[in-house]
């Protein structure tokens, strides 16, 4: 197409689209209106509203007006530009125009769902008028190209973290396997069995293990920490410590057999450092498989730490491991179990008001989504091996939701299992006793209408939730956005669900929620998808490309002052040698303080420059 | 007679719902050429069927149309619509084969400009099954306003052939005498990501066999609620009553073993509780109740979805209805045991009752493919924990409800997985 | 090709097609018969004031879903428009 006809550098002819959103706009602004408003602002050639402007038939709209040679800038105004700015710059490039001529208008997030009635349709108004007055003043831009490393990183050698370094090693990268502790396979080493297949554990981190440790493309760093990291998606440079295990870890270490899988301990593979070292690896992508830790009960909580009879299910699946089968009850160092009170939810569904808040206020309000099945399965086990040992089960809601999970209730129904329902302010309460039992469980059982149930029991099994790991180091040093869970935050849990919203680093687990072993490898899996498919881009072309919305020097205005090399938190602007300031465009995130800091306005954003700032708060002044 | 086509892919993905366009985006995207093929007469599956989805409130458009339409503008990604699926194996380990049907529209997709003008011009009303069977379409028509492709098709069996569809059409693009044509595509790889369908609201007798006034699935209630539904509002089918009173029947196909469906289906809690807070945002004076066993909210940010729920004044019930009769004034009555408060039989009148139905898998491969499916009928996984997308035949895999009950975040992610499987197969190969 | 010609072919074309689909033309032919019946009954009835689905009904002596059925049909074709609300009803109305 003729560079004439789009004319892109001309005289600005604005398309602007409105979207209904299928009502999560329309049905709070009148789209209509704002169509009809806008039409008078200068520049504006077509004002079109469409149901779905993401739609292919929206889409078309724009594309077709700019072939036509009706417009040379767009303007969309709809959802957060975060959701579909790419969806439209998408369309404008399929047409053959720069699709950096385009201003998003967010009415949605900004608009509809805050406002209703007429002082929504004003808003919108007034928001599209600064973006057509925006989208006058832009000029075509080109992406910035960086070189790409065919590298990447896995962070977390759980089950995850292997999952994803066997996927990214088979597509043909090379892959560093970071792991702070010596061994490998994470919280999984933990469990005996798995639900619901009775694999052990074990022999699933033995597959994994063995995959990574014969694959010549993945080196394994383990005791080693990430303690540097700087750059971009294609060229991280990141520096990995490892240090020499001690202490406990020293005796765990030694304990175990190199090349072997520990029980309850994990693979200790071959090579764990001897002395400290660091080394500086430059990486394309980043995939975060850094895990959870399990919650760990307060001090009384369910008389957890007072009583020597109160264990998490996770101690409990050990004690099982280590119990002599066989003698009609189960016996735990002499001492006969003749009943088990399990209690669900502990550390999960915490509910603002009845629950406990920490010292920052905060509680784990989501569901841990593992511990309902994982209780029955222990459950199950127990009648299985110990028919005269008893279970109790105290629960909120039965959550056996996975694929033949369900059978573990109906058939913990079938082996006697006894459960009472509680509601969270009605929690069981655990109270030392003497006599028969050292411990008696109190609860209100929903089941039954609200009757009080005693019962006297030899141990409580607590069933904890997981929590999100503590990596405040890691989160601060590169900057990643954390949820109100604590966990690891995607982009959009449907669009870009194991992508997080700094370009280049990845999800894959329990990092990011709890998740039982299958899902984390089906996230581990897709996350390794998505590195191949950038590592395909880059390596391909070479390249990334990145926004080009970053810092640009006018140099006839810049007197060399310095300035905004100081203020820049990036450290990307440099000086050349006839005293002018340069801008690395790969390091800059446009955050513009070295715009605010030039005296002589001799720096500006491309794409949003000052004069935009102007034109936008003129219209918004305007209307 | 015309020579049989034969087309090469790097992989081939069955299904063109939320998990077949996301395995194809992540092949496409790392270089292979894929092909998508689909049943209907456009992609998108059960999600671009929906109002809006879970824990965000986003409309579910906002979220499939894109990818739609990224894959139908894809450089690597073909789509074949309203395609019969008669044979699929793999022959050797580089080839797997695919024998299609490609059904006739009775429209030249290459003519065709997706106007609609034969649609406004035609002359016969039909039952219109993408709105829950609550208005009509015609007999020529555009499945839905943002399908994909934009091209109507002719249902035969309601056309009287009067030729008006063809007289208006401004590209000549009608084909009255359109065939069905055999082809075939082989691939080195295949992903079979097939979905679901809802439990039949028939399968329970006690719940009137969908023969009872204002008693709907959950999927007819998602057309109500979405943006281009039948009333463009929520009404009371029965006579456009502004519904004062609705309930949710849970696992009204589930967790049911005289259903023969044992198994959670994973999502009705969430969509039930999502539909009530739409609901109690459409109709704020409405009384919404749901009728539960157990709340499965266990997904990230699910259960304080719930507990928002709650909050709102949605009011829980914790029992099993075991029967629904016409009330009076076209409503209906459930009955059921209450397993709260003092207990026993109750009844309540509603003017709205949901169905919050099951999921069933939707293909059935007998006959067809050699893949292994569960007693469940789901698509089998032969490692299920360490990589739940590989089946029994190698380098075929299966992603998303295809493999068994899941919600969209999981199943956009397990459709990555068996992406990242493909891909990792083909590159054994080479 | 000539037009004539074309049209020619076309309706020897449409003669063999007509007595293949015999059935479903006869099918699609009653339908339509029954249809137009009832949408001039319901325009006729909206021809007046606005209009609930039960008023409506009684003026047509159908049943209130089949009302609502069409209503919303011929809603979506653009022939009706949504009125004001009556109570727990909305009023139906012509467009134009």
């Amino acid at each position: 197409m003729s560079e004439t006809k789009k004319d892109e550098s001309g005289e600005a002819r604005v398309g602007v689209y409105i979207c209904h959103c299928g009502g999560n706009i329309s049905d709070h602004v009148d789209v209509e209106k704002v169509a009809e408003a806008v039409k008078g602002i200068p520049g504006v050639v077509v004002s079109h509203t469409e149901m779905f402007m993401c739609s292919d038939p929206g889409q078309e709209l724009i594309q077709k007006d700019i072939e036509s040679g009706s417009i040379n800038r767009v303007v969309v105004a709809s959802c957060a530009p975060s959701l579909h700015e790419t969806t439209f710059r998408g369309a404008i490039s399929r047409a053959d125009m720069n699709p950096y001529l385009y201003e998003h208008a967010n009415i949605r997030e900004q608009d509809s769902w805050v406002h209703h009635g007429d002082p929504a349709t004003a808003k919108a108004i007034t928001l599209v008028a600064a973006a057509i007055s925006k989208s006058r003043g832009l000029e075509p831009l080109e992406p910035i190209r960086v070189d790409a490393a065919n590298h990447t990183t896995v962070i977390g050698g759980g089950v995850a973290g292997l999952r994803a370094a066997v996927d990214l090693a088979k597509s043909g990268l090379k892959v560093a396997l970071i792991e702070k502790t010596p061994f490998l396979g994470g919280n999984a080493s933990q469990l005996d069995k798995v639900f619901p297949t009775g694999e052990k554990a074990a022999d699933l981190i033995a597959y994994l293990t063995s995959a990574v440790i014969k694959d010549p493309n993945i080196s394994v760093y383990t005791c080693a920490e990430i303690t540097g990291f700087e750059g971009y998606i294609g060229n991280f440079n990141i520096t990995v410590s490892s240090k020499a295990p001690q202490g406990d870890m020293l005796h765990q270490v030694q304990a175990a057999t190199a090349g072997k899988f520990q029980p309850f301990g994990g693979f200790l593979p071959k090579g764990i450092p001897e002395t400290d070292t660091e080394e500086t690896l430059t990486t394309g992508v980043i995939v975060f498989a850094t895990g959870f830790k399990l919650y760990e009960p307060r001090t009384g909580e369910f008389g957890y730490g007072d009583n020597k009879e109160v264990v998490t299910l996770r101690q409990f699946i050990r004690i099982m491991d280590e119990a002599v089968p066989g003698t009609g009850t189960m016996k735990i160092d002499g001492r006969p179990i003749r009943r088990i009170a399990m209690i669900h939810c502990v550390g999960s569904r915490q509910i603002p008001g009845i629950h406990e808040a920490d010292a920052d206020d905060y509680m784990n309000e989501y569901c841990s989504r593992t511990c309902c099945t994982a209780t029955l399965q222990a459950a199950l086990e127990i009648r299985d091996k110990y028919p005269k040992t008893q279970v109790l089960d105290y629960y909120r809601d039965i959550r056996t939701y996975g694929h033949n999970q369900e059978d573990y209730y109906t058939q913990a129904s079938e082996k006697n299992v006894l459960f009472f329902r509680y509601e969270p302010e009605d929690s069981p309460v655990i109270t030392k006793t003497v006599g028969e039992f050292p411990l008696k469980v109190s609860v209100i059982d929903k089941l039954t209408f609200n009757e009080e149930v005693e019962a006297g029991v030899d141990l409580v099994v607590l069933a904890t939730g997981m929590e999100a790991k503590s990596i405040t180091n890691l989160v601060e040093m590169m900057k990643l956005p954390v949820g109100s869970d604590k966990f690891l935050q995607e982009v959009h849990p449907k669009l870009r669900p194991v992508e997080m919203a700094n370009g280049g680093i990845l999800l894959a687990g329990t990092c990011q929620a709890p998740m039982d072993i299958n899902e984390s490898c089906n996230a581990a899996q897709a996350a390794a998808a998505k590195a191949a498919a950038k590592a395909a881009a880059m390596l391909g072309k070479g390249y990334v490309e990145l926004d080009p919305f970053v810092a640009k020097v006018d140099p006839e205005k810049c007197k060399g002052s310095g300035e905004c090399i100081t203020e820049c938190p990036e450290k990307a602007i440099s000086m050349t040698a006839d005293n002018i300031a340069e801008v690395n465009p790969a390091l800059c995130t446009g955050c513009g303080m070295c715009v605010a800091v030039c005296s002589v306005n001799g720096i500006d954003i491309q794409g949003w420059g000052l004069k935009a700032y102007e034109d936008m708060v003129d219209a918004i002044v305007k209307f | 007679m015309k020579a049989k086509r034969d087309l090469q892919f790097d992989a081939i993905v069955i299904g063109g719902g939320i998990a077949g366009l996301q395995s194809a985006l992540d092949l496409g995207d790392q270089g292979y050429t894929v092909a998508v093929v689909d049943k209907d007469a456009t992609i998108g599956g059960k999600m671009i069927r929906l109002s809006k989805v879970f824990p965000t409130l986003d409309c579910a458009s906002c979220i499939t149309t894109p990818k739609m339409s990224s894959a139908a503008h894809h450089e690597n990604i073909t789509l074949f619509t309203y395609c019969t699926l008669n044979n699929l194996d793999r022959q050797t380990p580089d080839k797997v084969v695919a024998q299609l049907i490609q059904e006739a529209r009775y429209v030249d997709p290459e003519k065709c400009i997706g106007c609609r003008k034969c649609e406004y011009g035609c002359p016969v009303y039909v039952e219109d099954d993408e709105q829950g069977g609550f208005n009509m379409r015609k007999a020529i028509y555009i499945p839905f306003s943002n399908a994909i492709p934009q091209i109507p098709l002719l249902d035969v069996e309601n056309c009287s052939l009067c030729g008006k569809c063809a007289k208006v059409c401004p590209t000549d693009a009608i084909r009255y005498d359109m065939k069905p044509e055999e082809f075939s595509i082989t691939a080195k790889t295949a992903v079979l990501a097939t979905g679901f369908e809802l439990s039949s609201m028939e399968q329970k007798p006690q719940y009137g066999l969908d023969r009872l006034q204002n008693v709907v699935s959950s999927m007819q209630m998602e057309r109500l609620l979405a943006p281009h539904g039948p009333y463009n509002r929520v009404l009371r089918p029965s006579d456009g009553k502004e519904p004062d009173s609705i309930a949710y029947v849970q696992c009204a196909g589930s967790r049911d073993e005289s259903l023969g469906i044992p198994y959670c289906s994973r999502v009705c809690c969430m969509y039930a509780i999502k539909q009530a807070m739409l609901l109690s945002g459409a109709l704020p004076l409405a009384d919404i109740t749901i009728y539960y066993m157990d709340i499965r909210a266990f997904g990230k940010g699910y259960e304080q979805f719930y507990q928002n729920a709650k909050a709102m004044g949605i009011e829980f019930v914790k029992a099993k209805v075991a029967k629904i009769t016409q009330g009076e004034n076209q409503t209906a009555k459930l009955r059921y045991e209450d397993q709260e408060g003092n207990g026993g039989v109750m009844e309540r009148e509603h003017d709205l009752v949901i169905l919050s139905l099951g999921i069933v898998p939707q293909w059935d491969p007998e006959g067809i493919c050699s893949v292994g499916c569960g007693q469940d009928g789901f698509i089998k996984s032969i490692m299920p924990k360490i990589a739940p997308t590989v089946t029994n035949i190698d380098g075929v895999y299966t992603a998303g409800v295809a493999a068994g009950p899941k919600d969209i975040v999981d199943t956009i992610t397990e459709a990555g997985a068996a992406a990242m499987e493909a891909s990792n197969y083909m590159k054994s190969l080479a | 090709m000539s037009e004539e010609k074309k049209q020619s072919t076309a309706t020897t074309d449409m003669k063999k097609l007509r007595q293949e689909r015999k059935e479903y033309i006869s099918g699609a032919r009653d339908k339509m018969k029954g249809q137009n019946k009832i949408i001039k009954a319901l325009k006729e009835a909206l021809s007046g004031d606005p209009k609930t689905i039960p008023e409506l009904a009684e003026i047509m002596g159908m049943k209130t879903d089949t009302v609502l059925m069409y209503v919303s049909t011929l809603k979506r074709y653009g022939i009706i428009g949504e009125g004001p609300k009556d109570g727990d009803y909305f009023k139906y109305e012509l467009t134009k």
